[in-house]
């Protein structure tokens, strides 16, 4: 037997602590330090360089993606996420950011000793369902990706600007003296940039493009 | 005959896309011998899927990864979503990394199946494909995080490539000299080293090499055959 897995715990309430506490030392890991917030989080496995880190999304201060986020170069070899909703684009985030486990806590909590332990082991944890909506979350992303970029390498670097002028709030006479151009060719711009963008209102135009991220708004 | 509990539901048509004739037989036969499911074609090339896929509509096509040359898997599936987008497109492979998984993926397939899973999870990942369940089956599956990653890295390279260049870089890969390329796309070579030093410029890299191994590390090309 090597030694035994540490474990970093954060979650906002002592109960959600306390419950994941026993679950850990019933599958042999130890609690080296616990976390209320993501600042404090980070801070802790930073200093203790756990092999587990459990986690629960909800934080007062920030989601717990944000603490997957800072731990970037130093992230635990293992990390369950614990989570109040399943979206699929959620599940999807947490595994982009290395989670090998995710649970809801409404149910995932009765079996959580288990799941620990498969997870240590190197399991990717989740319930067939939870799976199934990531791999939804995924096929959009991927679909998003592709028109985005294709739209992309079909703008003029003139209506890539005009679109960035739209996504600011600005008006048609703005944008025209802003780029020097005069206010017709502009319109002429912005009606190609619909038709691109297979849209026929500037509202739609901005956010259809800023889904496509193309602007940020 | 086997009793079909929904045998009032119509069955799913498939096409089967595979170089190799005895993979090919092999896997028309599974296929057909599942209910619910039916090859209407196959193809052995992807200029031949092309053909047959036209006239039809609802397809699952099964695009083998295998297909390689001028037209190959990434070039069908790009293909088929540009001109078809009504079918679904389920990329087949085996052994293939989370980058070959993107890149079908970003390129239009609706799903990845691996040649190495169990012929029932084999076929259930057919039958979710044609609910239009996205399907990840085999090893890939374990790594859909990563998978995501690479696709989020394709666009965001893709993102400062024209189309014009991105078809560029991707015959620069097969390691062809500018007169080659510039035959091969129908353009001057005049033209074909204009757009090689905006690549590089845009990439912020001195040469060819290194242009391709960052957009090979984004899965933009592919500087081997794939399988």
């Amino acid at each position: 037997m090597g030694d035994p897995v540490r474990a970093v715990v954060v979650a906002a309430h002592r109960s959600v602590r306390n419950l994941i506490e026993v679950a850990c030392q019933e599958a042999g890991v130890t609690v080296v330090a616990r976390a209320e917030t993501a600042a404090s989080a980070a801070e802790a496995c930073r200093s203790s360089m756990p092999e587990l880190l459990v986690l629960d999304l909800e934080l007062p201060d920030a989601d717990g993606f944000r603490v997957l986020d800072d731990l970037a170069d130093v992230r635990p070899r293992s990390v369950l996420v614990l989570a109040n909703d399943a979206d699929g684009d959620h599940v999807l985030q947490a595994l982009r950011v290395g989670a090998r486990g995710y649970v809801m806590k409404a149910d995932g909590l009765r079996d959580l000793a288990s799941t620990i332990r498969r997870v240590v082991a190197g399991e990717r944890v989740m319930t067939p369902e939870l799976q199934k909506d990531a791999l939804g979350a995924l096929g959009r992303l991927a679909r998003r990706a592709r028109e985005s970029a294709d739209l992309e390498a079909d703008l003029t670097s003139r209506q890539r600007q005009v679109l960035e002028l739209l996504g600011d709030g600005r008006t048609m006479g703005q944008i025209a003296s802003r780029l020097g151009i005069s206010p017709r060719t502009v319109e002429t711009h912005v009606t190609s940039l619909y038709r691109k963008l297979g849209v026929r209102t500037r509202v739609q135009a901005v956010s259809r493009a800023a889904t496509l991220g193309l602007v940020d708004l | 005959m086997p009793v079909r509990d929904d045998a009032d539901r119509p069955s799913q048509d498939v096409v089967v896309v595979e170089p190799f004739a005895v993979v090919r037989a092999g896997l028309i036969g599974t296929i057909d011998a599942s209910p619910g499911l039916k090859v209407v074609a196959s193809a052995a090339s992807a200029e031949e899927a092309m053909v047959v896929v036209e006239r039809r509509a609802g397809l699952v096509i099964l695009v083998s990864m295998g297909l390689a040359g001028e037209q190959d898997a990434f070039w069908l599936i790009r293909s088929i979503r540009e001109r078809f987008p009504g079918h679904v497109i389920l990329a087949m492979g085996a052994n293939a990394d989370p980058n070959a998984v993107s890149r079908a993926l970003f390129t239009g397939a609706d799903g990845f199946v691996d040649k190495n899973v169990e012929v029932e999870q084999f076929l259930s990942a057919i039958r979710g494909a044609g609910e239009e369940e996205v399907v990840i089956a085999g090893p890939a599956a374990d790594s859909v995080g990563t998978i995501a990653e690479g696709i989020e890295r394709r666009r965001s390279l893709a993102f400062r490539l024209t189309r014009r260049e991105r078809e560029v870089l991707v015959v620069a890969a097969e390691g062809l000299t500018a007169r080659e390329i510039a035959d091969r796309l129908g353009v001057r070579e005049r033209t074909v080293t204009t757009h090689l030093a905006r690549i590089y410029g845009k990439l912020g890299v001195g040469n060819r090499l290194a242009a391709l191994r960052l957009a090979a590390r984004s899965g933009l090309v592919s500087l081997r055959q794939d399988e």
